[in-house]
């Protein structure tokens, strides 16, 4: 399977910390020094007027990055649209991207060390509705590119929805 | 694995993915080199796919311009490269939206953009950031919900708008909808409607004195009406042509008293061929159906539409749907019930006044979702599509003011309902109040936005919800429109207080502005345009409404609507009272002017340089463009007045005055002489293209030798209207020529 679309989602250790209106200057701040690597960062926008919307995003060329409120816990979304190669590749490009932006945002001089994201746990959504529909079969296709990337002691659990929502999976046990 | 394609084959309407076959064959075609950059542009805007804001690959960051890197140098049009993302506008004809299809348009916002649905003022939605080679896909997924997007941009019939309440609405004639919705399925694709000039707009009402359908800025809009023949009540419409907003805004004029209903196709048909035929087609700011008629009269393109109607092949389409008109009828899921003693949960009271319609059918009713700057999330918009499964049923609409309403809620069910909209927040109160903020695409995305329409309308939305339980009734009724540029998508005309998108210098730096629009008129189908009274720094434009609307409340009389009021304390008053509010502190004092709303970056509108000596050029040049701004005031006055001669005439002057500050930069001692000003004028910045806007190219100055070369025989409020509106863009526009000359002088 060449799933080229799906998402990484780190949580906030402090939900209370995570005041979307700051990462408007943060994330032009990046565009200005195209700050994370392989990614042709374009434009931000502020969706925090939308309730479990993408908050601030981050809009780059080979993915986005937002500060999402959904899925329960407000965290740093990265949702990969371009490919790096196989799934695997691509994935292993998307974690690194993931991990440099946490690594970027918990650095922010302006943000006081007040944001930390958590590296034991993560969520995996497919985004991609033909490829790796809300299904078991896809949960097993996708299964072993996710151990490889995120390690044998990596605990994949289907977080469990409708059909219709995506295929997500929590990826916990890990450390980064 | 099966491709999208071939999983939906079955679903798909034949003609649709035919279609959908052949842009996706013009994609190829375009990649390989073989399709012109431009004609594969024009098929793309056919199929709804826009350009969106830096797809020239250039970006300012707020310190320099960056060139932004894709894989590849193919573009999709001039200036605007493959890989960058682009909108993608979707018809929803006159809003009409079902739970499956609501699925659907989560789905691929989620999948394809960027996981936020937009809807516009025209019921269309929008995705944004979509890369050109999903569009195909998304397409056909559409179409496997009977959803298309062909004719979505470019010169075609835009989607086909009509009064979300229509069919329940309790002043309507006749429900509108079958006919809606025939007219935009039988001109979709017509033959005669694919060699326009410019874009066609359709709007359907159910009533003269609403503003639900905005019949009169529309190139055609039809209002139910009925008349009684030989006993029988017959149905037809009264039919209004030429209207629109852009730059210049027209009033429709009246085409036909009564439209019989089966003359409505055949009519619309004749009007295509008309306007394809005569239509202007070079010059684009001149090529829309109000210039035609403006040019023509409306009874010379009455008669020609009467006479193109005798030449038509009589087609079985015209008259085969209205079989079933009047038997038309939304089909309710559940019985009518009224609201009793149930309890109500906390803020549902304010909820209810605001946002509840209730139906001409009892026991039902509308309830209006607001949506912040039209925007909601894929996950809203799948939530919203099971509770439109559980209380409404298909009948789901989307609005021009940029919301979505569910219709035949039975009433009982609306503290359930309520309850479920907070859950998934979507019920905030203030549907069709001055917090609903309209506003278009702006500089957050718009390749020809000026200012912050989206960050400015956000600022204004916190701030009067904060305060609307004060507010005072006659207030809370206003509306607020908001465009980015005076290109009007925003509908900024027709409100209360509107406002559209400027940039202007201040010493070597912009500062962003909106111009001041008072006075438009939402009732009455837009029944009467705003003036512009004055330019005020963005962020200012909160005290502006501050002070209007306090005005307003302390003096007006009783019952005295905001437009009558307006008239009577004067343009000249009303500026006086915000004329403080247009100075501008130093960079040094308040930076805080010098960056727009929602945008932390310094506001720029290009790549601009430093240079002294341009500094001092602009100065000088101000000194006349202020002249020239006073002399539009004037003529606004004049206009109000109703002495239209000396409207024109001030208009006119001050449009000179303007030409004339930039031939004074390059030569300082060139007389005031109206000739010599238009001859320099003309050979300096119209034939050297110095001055030709990016976008709008050289027709403001086409305003100027218009006027110069033939004055007014008879003066009408119209003209004169439109003269002053001309000469207020013409100014504006030499602001942003003096900004070209000071960066040409820096460089």
């Amino acid at each position: 399977m060449e799933l080229s679309r799906f998402g990484l989602k780190l949580f906030v250790t402090d939900p209370a910390a995570m005041q979307g209106k700051n990462f408007v200057p943060i994330f032009h701040s990046w565009i200005q020094k195209q700050a994370v690597e392989k990614h042709q960062l374009i434009d931000v926008h502020d969706y925090s007027h939308i309730y479990h919307g993408p908050g601030i995003l981050l809009v780059g060329h080979e993915g986005n990055f937002s500060t999402e409120m959904g899925e329960g816990l407000p965290g740093l979304v990265y949702f990969r649209k371009q490919p790096a190669g196989s799934f695997e590749e691509t994935l292993r490009a998307s974690l690194k991207a993931v991990l440099q932006a946490a690594a970027l945002i918990e650095a922010e001089p302006g943000l006081e060390g007040r944001i930390r994201l958590r590296r034991d746990e993560f969520l995996f959504i497919s985004n991609d509705r033909l490829l790796a529909p809300n299904n078991v079969e896809s949960f097993e296709v996708i299964k072993p590119a996710l151990v490889k990337v995120f390690g044998a002691n990596a605990t994949l659990t289907a977080v469990k929805m409708a059909t219709r929502d995506r295929l997500t999976i929590r990826i916990s046990g890990v450390a980064f | 694995m099966p491709t999208w394609e071939e999983k939906l084959a079955d679903r798909m309407d034949p003609q649709l993915a035919a279609e959908i076959d052949k842009f996706e064959t013009e994609i190829t075609l375009r990649k390989q080199g073989k399709l012109d950059e431009k004609v594969f542009a024009e098929t793309r805007l056919r199929r709804g796919c826009y350009g969106q804001r830096y797809d020239n690959g250039h970006r300012h960051d707020g310190i320099r311009t960056q060139e932004l890197h894709y894989n590849s140098d193919l573009t999709k049009g001039p200036e605007t490269l493959w890989d960058a993302p682009g909108m993608q506008r979707i018809k929803i004809p006159f809003g009409g939206l079902n739970p499956d299809q609501m699925d659907v348009l989560a789905d691929l916002a989620e999948e394809y953009a960027d996981g936020v649905l937009h809807v516009t003022t025209r019921q269309d939605i929008q995705y944004h950031f979509v890369h050109i080679e999903d569009t195909p896909t998304i397409m056909r997924r559409l179409a496997a919900v009977g959803i298309t997007t062909r004719e979505a941009c470019g010169n075609s019939i835009r989607n086909v708008t009509a009064c979300p309440l229509a069919g329940v609405c309790n002043t309507e004639t006749f429900d509108v909808i079958p006919y809606a919705k025939t007219t935009a399925m039988f001109m979709l694709g017509h033959p005669d409607a694919q060699n326009f000039g410019r874009k066609f707009k359709i709007a359907f009402s159910g009533c003269r004195q609403e503003a639900c359908a905005l019949v009169n800025m529309h190139d055609l809009g039809a209002i139910a009406a009925t008349r009684v023949e030989n006993g029988k009540v017959r149905r037809g419409f009264e039919v209004y042509v030429g209207g629109g907003l852009g730059a210049v805004p027209h009033n429709a004029k009246l085409f036909e008293e009564f439209l019989p209903e089966e003359e409505l196709l055949p009519t619309t048909q004749a009007i295509s061929r008309v306007f394809a035929r005569l239509g202007e087609k070079k010059q684009r700011d001149r090529a829309r159906l109000k210039f035609l008629i403006a040019k023509l009269g409306i009874e010379e393109f009455k008669k020609l539409v009467l006479e193109e109607r005798k030449t038509l092949q009589p087609d079985p389409r015209w008259t085969e749907y209205l079989e079933g008109v009047q038997q038309y009828a939304d089909k309710p899921l559940k019985p009518p019930t009224f609201l009793n003693g149930q309890k109500r949960p906390e803020g549902f009271d304010a909820w209810y006044a605001t946002n509840v319609y209730r139906q001409k059918q009892a026991g039902y009713v509308v309830a209006s979702i607001t949506l912040p700057l039209g925007d909601l999330s894929s996950w809203q918009m799948r939530e919203l599509a099971k509770l439109a499964r559980r209380f409404s049923g298909d009948s789901v609409r989307t609005t021009v003011e940029q919301n979505i309403v569910l219709r035949w809620v039975s009433e009982t069910d609306l503290p359930d309902l309520y309850r479920e909209l907070t859950r998934i927040g979507l019920s905030a109160p203030g549907a069709g109040t001055i917090v609903d903020v309209t506003a278009c695409p702006g500089t957050d995305t718009c390749k020809l936005g000026i200012s912050s329409s989206r960050g400015l309308a956000g600022e204004l939305r916190t701030r009067l919800a904060a305060k609307s339980f004060m507010l005072d009734e006659a207030v809370k009724n206003l509306r607020i429109k908001i465009s980015g540029c005076f290109n009007s998508c925003g509908q900024h005309h027709i409100a209360d207080l509107g406002f559209y998108g400027m940039s202007i210098n201040v010493g070597n730096r912009k500062v962003p502005h909106f111009q001041v629009v008072l006075g438009g008129k939402w009732q009455d189908n837009a029944g009467a345009y705003g003036l512009p009274l004055v330019r005020v720094p963005s962020k200012r434009i909160p005290e502006v409404i501050d002070r209007v609307t306090d005005r307003y409340v302390r003096e007006r009389t009783a019952n005295e609507s905001f437009q009558d009021f307006l008239k009577r304390v004067g343009k000249k008053d009303l500026r006086a009272m915000l004329e403080d509010l247009t100075q501008i502190p130093p960079y040094e004092v308040d930076p805080s002017f010098y960056s727009d709303w929602g945008d932390p970056r310094e506001y720029t509108i290009g790549d601009m340089g430093v240079g002294e000596c341009a500094g001092e050029v602009i100065s000088v040049a101000q000194f006349a463009l202020a002249a020239a701004d006073g002399l539009v005031f004037q003529a606004q006055l004049h206009l109000e007045a109703g002495d239209f001669p000396s409207a024109d005439q001030n208009a006119y002057r001050a449009m000179l005055q303007a030409a004339l500050s930039l031939v004074r930069a390059q030569w300082p001692e060139a007389p005031d002489e109206a000739d010599s000003t238009i001859q320099e004028f003309r050979q300096r910045f119209f034939e050297t293209n110095i001055w030709g806007d990016r976008y709008a190219g050289n027709k403001f100055a086409q305003y100027l030798f218009i006027r110069h070369a033939s004055p007014p025989s008879n003066h009408s409020d119209d003209h004169a209207h439109r003269v002053v509106e001309e000469a207020q863009l013409f100014v504006d526009a030499v602001y942003r020529g003096h900004e070209i000359l000071a960066e040409r002088g820096a460089r």
